[in-house]
Parts: structure tokens; C-alpha cells; sequence
């Protein structure tokens, strides 16, 4: 039975590659888009290679978690968009399709020949979302970015960090997920935008412009105050205690105390009800003058309860409370199982594993994974046999000349 | 009093900002105002009514103008609209095509639905704090209000999906979006490699420095942070002036460089020790090699991209005087965005409650007395 998803009967080509368009195009692939990523016999995506595997796996680029992770719900095909015939098959595939997503730098897809003008001159309302990591114009815009650059350019590196200690990175290529969040908002607009008149678009979407208003109360701080915004660590510009605090093995708690009930509520549960009524902490401008004295305090209660414990007797008292989980904390968490966060999913050569479900819940349209994802080239067949029309003759001649393929060149794996 | 955003500060200094003082540490010193940079920021090009759920005539508005909505998007403690008789079946009763938004830290359901949450702990439940820091020091939160903003730009998307099923299925309905679910769905590489490989290695927060060529590195004047993958060494080299790396056998490959990790870090930390970052943007751009300056606030604005691209817009806000903004997060082929400031409290009432509701003047007198509006 037809699904009858959100992007029902949208097609959406698909050559983006690495994190940030495919993050874009899987969130378009769960609501229900046919996505068809094509990659190069040579120039595959490079998430293939980054499988940390033992080096006797066999076909490790079919095994690897960072590619599969982002790359479900999505068809597979090869093909060599860099010569002709492949270009030619792609600028057919784009004729079949709603959408044409690509994350080159700016200037490859002029080279490849398939500009926007060429794509709506095979199909006249084609909606082309570009996201280049610095933009399509300017002087950065030869540039190459990854997602890690994306954040110190806009401030948030030199913003997060101990108070005491350098910029410090976030934790994930953050840039990359942001502006894939981004680009499926974005793909979705313009499709309502078709939707309403008929005509199709080029959106661009400069990954470091979509992370901009991640940061952008910090440009209206120093525009009022004159002075650069300064790093907090976890502490708050107002709330205290407010942090992060150390537990039995090595594990966190996070706590953030805002009003006198709360605060007295925490000393309760920390067994210093009188801290409540000292003058150093009898109002939020007092606790933030001393809480070097509240963070001692605290961490000595925290110390030899785990972070579970110890956070779920402050939410007991109405105290907002967390422990930092970790991943292996969290693929064991009590409530993203009941809401059956975690799928397994079974994939064609690596076997049944949890992965995340989709995180955006629809009452009557629920998503899920319904294709793991594809292996390379695994669907080569359904995309030039079916969709394109071509005959086992054809096919296998564009094989042999490597222009189509189920077996990748060396190159991104050195 | 409105949204509680609108008491963040900093707030406009009028003719002394600039002066250097220091934040206020005390929120209640700006209840006498309501534009605090936050709500600034996050309520631009938007309209403002007030409308007081408490009472039985605002819940009837708001049914009202339900009828006349898209869409309905929501941050209220679970279970807070149904109380009111405001829940999803109440507003599908009046517009069945309605799409109903719920954004909060932990969703509708499920054992922490009724949690309380901040920033900081909603942030720490949902596994990307637990990657950022030292190893030898507490976890790290990044600044500002990530957590929220990634569950915000998410309920974005799928309420825009929200209105193409409405196409798809001719019914609303409605959608749930947990901040803990949209900060578990981008741990990158870190959980497959632990539920496929089943490795913990790379689930713990590592610092600056991930490999000897992806970290942050101090520089002359700052610091540079360098990603460079096995595609991009060759650039790398040249750029700090090692060309012979690359011909260097024990350099071939990611595995190789990890073994001989101690080589190029020093060399990495002796080349940029002398330079400023201005110089390494540069060469980096003349190689195209995947090095990029740590910028601060006040620089951002500044730099010659940001700039050519207009990245940055000044609105023109009544009560905080012209400010630069960022600009638009993406660019659609025609058109701009609508930058106009964000809204006073009320300041479109008369104007959507006569438009929308049809009420009069006499009306909006009636409501402002009984304290609806």
C-alpha cells in the first residue's frame, strides 16, 4: 500500500554529498520524497570511506555507519555526470524530477554543464537548491568549508569554551546538520511556493548564512552594549547555580536554578535547607555574585550519586535537572525507547542495527525508515531501466564504458 | 507581560550604548522594558497580539482564530493547551486542515514529557554536550541556545511539510517535535560507530584537537581551526610551506598520519605560532586548503564575504535605533525577505482582531477592559 507521506510523489535527484546535504536530503527522503542520490564512479561520497573498519572487510564502502546513518530512505545510482553520456542521463533524470539538490562549491556545477538555466531549460518549473559553503558569489565563494569551519567563521567557536581556556569546537561538524535543516525547510517552501504558482526556483543556501541566526542575538548584544560578547563556559548571564556538575563515575549532572522556590527546593534536596535563608544566596542576584560558593556546594552533594540519581530527585522537587547523557546512555534511554526513538534496521550487507527514527513525529503521516541505505549503485537498474527507459543493452554498454557503475573507483579513500 | 524573552537582556542603552558596562546580572531589572536583544533578534517580520488564555473569552478568540490559521505552533508544558480545553482535538473541531506544531524539550509523551527543562538541561539530555569539552573537564554546553535553535529550525521544516500533507491527506494534524530527538538525530559519526561498529571510543568528548589535522590551533593573534581530510592534505602542506609532506611515504595515508601524529601537530603549532589568522585565510584561500579563522562577534560582520553578500541587514528598530541583524538563512530566486522589526506587544490587535474576527473598535475596548487583550 502507497504511504501517503507528506513529499508523496515528489522526486528529488539528489547530489549532494558528505553531511550537510544529505542530513537536507534525508529529512526529505523520511517525509515521503523518491530521493535518487547519484554518485560518481570515481567521486563517490566520501562518508563511504570514513567507515573505521578493519582493513580485511570486504567492500567497506557498503559498511559504513557515517554513509548509512545519513543516507536512508534514499535510491542509490552511479553514474559519471562528468562525461557526456553521464551528463546527458543526468540532465534526464532532472526532467523526471521536482527537485535537484547539489552542496558543490560554487563553481562546479557550471563545469558539469548543469546550471539552473540548463535544468529549466529540460524542465521549466525544476527547483534547484544550491548549498555551497560560502555562497555562489563573493570572494569566498571559491572557497572550500566544512562544517567545523562553518561555526568558527560565525562566531560560535569563540563564544563557547571554559571561561579559563581557549574557543573551544562543539562536538559534531555542526555547521553541516544546521544548513541541511536548512535546505529541506527551505526545498519544502519552494515547493509550496510551486504549489501556489507554478514556478520553480534556484534557492541558494550558503551553509554559513543558514548557521548565522544560530548566534544571531550575540550581533544585537554587541550592537547595544559596544562590548564582545564573552565566553560563559555553562553559567548563565542571570540563572545560578547553573552548570554542569560531577558525579559518582565520571558521569554529569546539569542544573539551572532560576527562581527562589526553585532555589530553596534545591537545598531541600540537598540536605542544607538553611542555605535557603543565607544572605549570600537570598535572591538571584546574590547566587550569581556567589556561585563559585553554590558550585562547591553542589559538586560535593553530586559526588557520590550517579547523574541519574541525582537529577531525577531534583526533577522530583521541581528543580530542572538532566543528566549529560551520553550516546550509549542514550540509545539505552527509558523515554526515547517508550517513544520508540530507536529503529532497527536491517541493511543489505551490513546486517540489522538502531538507528534513530525520525524526529519529526506526524500524527497521521508517521514516518520511519523504509529503505536502509543503499548500497553503491544498488539501484541502478530502477533508475535507467524503469526510469529512464533504456534497454540491458544500453546499460551494460554504459558500464563498460564506465559511465555508469556498481563498483567504486579508488580515489576517496586514500 | 508577554513573551519572557522579551525581558532578556541586554536591552537598548539609547544614546549611551557603548559604554562598557557590564551586563546585568539581575532579570528583573529589565521588567520595565520589553525589547531585550533576544526578542529583538528571534521576533522579526512578525505581528503581536495579546490574548489571555486564562480567561474563557480568549480561550473562544483563540478557536476563532484558529479557524482563520495554517498553522498553530506551540511551546506550552505538555498537556498545558488540553487543560484549557485548547487541545489538538479542540482545534481540529473547529479547522479540521489545521497544522498544529508542539515544540518543547522532551516531546508530548513518554517519562520526561512533564520534566522541567532550561536550556542547559534540555541541552545536556540530548547527547551533543556530552561530545563537547576536555576530557579531564566537565562537559560543555555551546553558546547561546543551540538546544532551542535546532529544535526550532526542525519544527520549521516540518511545519512547512505539515501544509504539503495537508495536500497529500485533505486533514490537519498534528506534530510533535522533541528538542531531545532533533539534538539526537546529528551526533555524526559518533553514534553509528557505536550502535553498528560498537565501538565508545569516539562517544567521548575529545577537546580541540580530534586528529592531527582536524582541531583548533593557536596562532599569532587567535586561533585557526584546520579540517583537512585526505583530499585535502596536499593543500594543507603547501599552504604551511611543507610541499614535501606530500610525497612523504609516511604521510599517505589517515592511518599514517595518526601514527606519525606528534611530526605534524608540532609542525602545525611552529608554522602558526608566527602567523596571524588574516595571513592563513589567506594562503588558505590561495590553495583552496580547509583552514578557517576562529572569529569573534564584532569580526563577523566585517569580513569582505559577509560584506559582498550583504549577509547582515540594519533594521531600524523604534526602540533600539538601527542594529545590524543577520540576514537571510537562505535565498529564494526571487523576492527578499520582509525585515521589518519585531512587533510591540499588541501592536497589531485592532488590526487582526478587526481583519481576521470582524470585532469593532467598541469591541476591542470591551476586551482591553476585561483584560483579554
Amino acid at each position: 500500500m502507497i504511504e501517503r507521506l507528506p513529499l508523496l510523489g515528489i522526486r528529488i535527484l539528489d547530489l549532494s554529498k558528505v553531511w550537510a546535504g544529505p542530513y537536507g536530503t534525508r529529512l526529505l527522503a523520511d517525509m515521503g520524497a523518491e530521493v535518487i542520490k547519484v554518485e560518481g564512479p570515481g567521486s563517490w561520497d566520501m562518508t563511504r570511506a570514513l567507515h573505521l573498519l578493519p582493513p580485511a572487510v570486504e567492500r567497506p564502502y557498503n559498511k559504513a555507519g557515517y554513509f548509512m546513518e545519513y543516507n536512508r530512505n534514499k535510491y542509490g545510482c552511479v553514474i559519471d555526470l562528468g562525461k557526456p553520456a553521464g551528463r546527458e542521463l543526468g540532465l534526464r533524470l532532472a526532467a523526471l524530477s521536482d527537485v535537484v539538490i547539489e552542496n558543490y562549491r560554487a563553481d562546479v556545477l557550471e563545469g558539469l554543464g548543469m546550471t539552473y538555466d540548463t535544468l529549466r531549460g529540460v524542465k521549466p518549473d525544476i527547483i534547484l537548491v544550491s548549498m555551497p559553503s560560502h555562497g555562489l558569489s563573493g570572494p569566498d565563494a571559491g572557497r572550500i568549508g566544512y562544517g567545523t569551519h562553518m561555526e568558527q567563521l560565525v562566531g560560535l567557536t569563540s563564544l563557547t569554551g571554559y571561561i579559563d581556556g581557549p574557543p573551544q569546537k562543539s562536538g559534531i561538524s555542526y555547521g553541516d546538520p544546521m544548513a541541511g535543516a536548512t535546505a529541506a525547510a527551505a526545498t519544502i517552501a519552494a515547493l509550496l511556493y510551486r504549489r501556489a504558482t507554478g514556478c520553480g526556483q534556484h534557492v541558494e543556501v550558503a551553509q554559513i548564512e543558514a548557521l548565522l541566526p544560530f548566534v544571531g542575538e550575540f550581533f544585537l548584544e554587541y550592537g547595544m552594549t559596544g562590548r564582545a560578547p564573552e565566553r560563559r563556559a555553562n553559567r548563565h548571564r542571570s540563572m545560578a547555580p547553573h552548570g554542569a556538575y560531577r558525579c559518582a563515575d565520571d558521569t554529569w549532572l546539569a542544573l539551572a536554578v532560576g527562581s527562589d522556590e526553585e532555589f530553596a527546593s534545591l537545598c531541600g534536596v540537598i540536605g542544607q535547607p538553611a542555605f535557603a535563608d543565607d544572605d549570600r544566596f537570598a535572591d538571584v542576584v546574590s547566587r550569581y555574585h556567589h556561585q563559585d560558593d553554590l558550585d562547591a556546594i553542589i559538586s560535593a552533594w553530586a559526588a557520590d550519586r550517579t547523574h541519574r540519581d541525582a537529577a531525577a530527585a531534583l526533577q522530583a522537587a521541581g528543580v530542572s535537572a538532566e543528566p549529560v547523557l551520553t550516546i550509549p546512555e542514550l540509545v539505552a534511554d527509558p523515554h526515547l525507547n517508550e517513544r520508540g526513538f530507536w529503529e532497527d534496521v536491517t541493511h543489505l550487507e551490513s546486517g540489522t542495527w538502531k538507528t534513530e527514527a525520525p524526529a519529526w513525529r506526524f500524527s497521521r503521516t508517521p514516518a520511519h525508515t523504509r529503505l536502509p541505505a543503499p548500497v553503491f549503485g544498488e539501484h541502478n537498474r530502477y533508475v535507467l531501466r524503469e526510469l529512464l527507459g533504456l534497454s540491458d543493452d544500453e546499460v551494460a554498454a554504459l558500464e563498460r564504458e564506465g559511465i555508469v557503475s556498481n563498483e567504486p573507483l579508488p580515489g576517496q579513500d586514500a | 507581560r508577554g513573551d519572557p524573552a522579551r525581558r532578556v537582556g541586554p536591552f537598548p542603552e539609547g544614546p549611551s550604548a557603548g559604554s562598557g558596562r557590564s551586563p546585568n546580572p539581575d532579570p528583573s531589572a529589565g521588567s520595565g522594558r520589553s525589547a531585550g536583544a533576544l526578542f529583538l533578534f528571534l521576533n522579526t517580520g512578525k505581528e503581536s497580539i495579546t490574548l489571555d488564555l486564562a480567561t474563557a473569552t480568549g480561550r473562544r478568540l483563540l478557536l476563532e482564530l484558529a479557524e482563520h490559521a495554517d498553522a498553530l505552533i506551540e511551546g506550552f508544558p505538555s498537556g498545558h493547551l488540553d487543560a484549557l480545553g485548547l487541545g489538538i482535538e479542540a482545534l481540529h473541531q473547529r479547522n479540521p486542515r489545521l497544522i498544529i506544531t508542539s515544540v518543547t524539550a522532551f516531546g508530548q509523551r513518554g517519562p520526561y514529557a512533564s520534566h522541567r527543562w532550561s536550556e542547559l538541561t534540555a541541552f545536556a539530555a540530548g547527547g551533543q554536550m556530552s561530545l563537547c569539552g576536555n576530557p579531564d573537564r566537565e562537559p560543555l554546553m555551546p553558546a547561546g541556545h543551540q538546544g532551542s535553535y535546532q529544535a526550532g529550525i526542525h519544527a520549521f521544516g516540518a511545519t512547512l511539510a505539515g501544509l504539503l500533507s495537508v495536500g497529500v491527506i485533505e486533514i490537519g494534524q498534528h506534530i510533535d517535535i522533541a528538542e531531545m530527538e532533533a539534538l539526537a538525530s546529528t551526533l555524526e559519526l559518533y553514534l553509528p560507530d557505536y550502535t553498528y561498529v560498537g565501538r565508545e571510543v569516539l562517544t567521548r568528548r575529545r577537546g580541540n584537537i580530534l586528529s592531527p589535522t582536524l582541531g583548533i590551533f593557536p596562532c599569532a593573534d587567535g586561533f585557526v581551526g584546520i579540517h583537512v581530510m585526505s583530499r585535502n592534505f596536499p593543500s594543507f602542506a603547501r599552504v604551511m610551506g611543507e610541499e614535501w609532506m606530500i610525497a612523504d611515504e609516511r604521510f599517505q595515508s589517515e592511518r599514517g598520519r595518526l601514527i606519525n601524529n606528534d611530526e605534524i601537530m608540532a609542525r602545525i603549532y611552529a608554522w602558526a605560532a608566527d602567523r596571524t589568522r588574516d595571513e592563513i585565510y589567506q594562503r588558505a584561500g590561495e590553495e583552496r586548503s580547509t583552514i578557517a579563522p576562529v572569529l569573534t562577534i564584532p569580526e563577523v560582520p566585517e569580513q569582505p564575504q559577509m560584506r559582498a553578500r550583504e549577509a547582515f541587514r540594519t533594521i531600524d528598530d523604534p526602540r533600539a535605533g538601527p542594529l545590524t541583524y543577520t540576514g537571510p538563512p537562505f535565498r529564494p530566486g526571487e523576492g527578499e525577505w520582509e525585515l521589518r522589526p519585531a512587533p510591540r506587544l499588541g501592536e497589531h490587535n485592532a488590526a487582526v482582531y478587526e481583519e481576521l474576527l470582524g470585532l469593532s473598535a467598541q469591541d476591542i475596548v470591551a476586551l482591553r477592559q476585561a483584560g483579554v487583550i
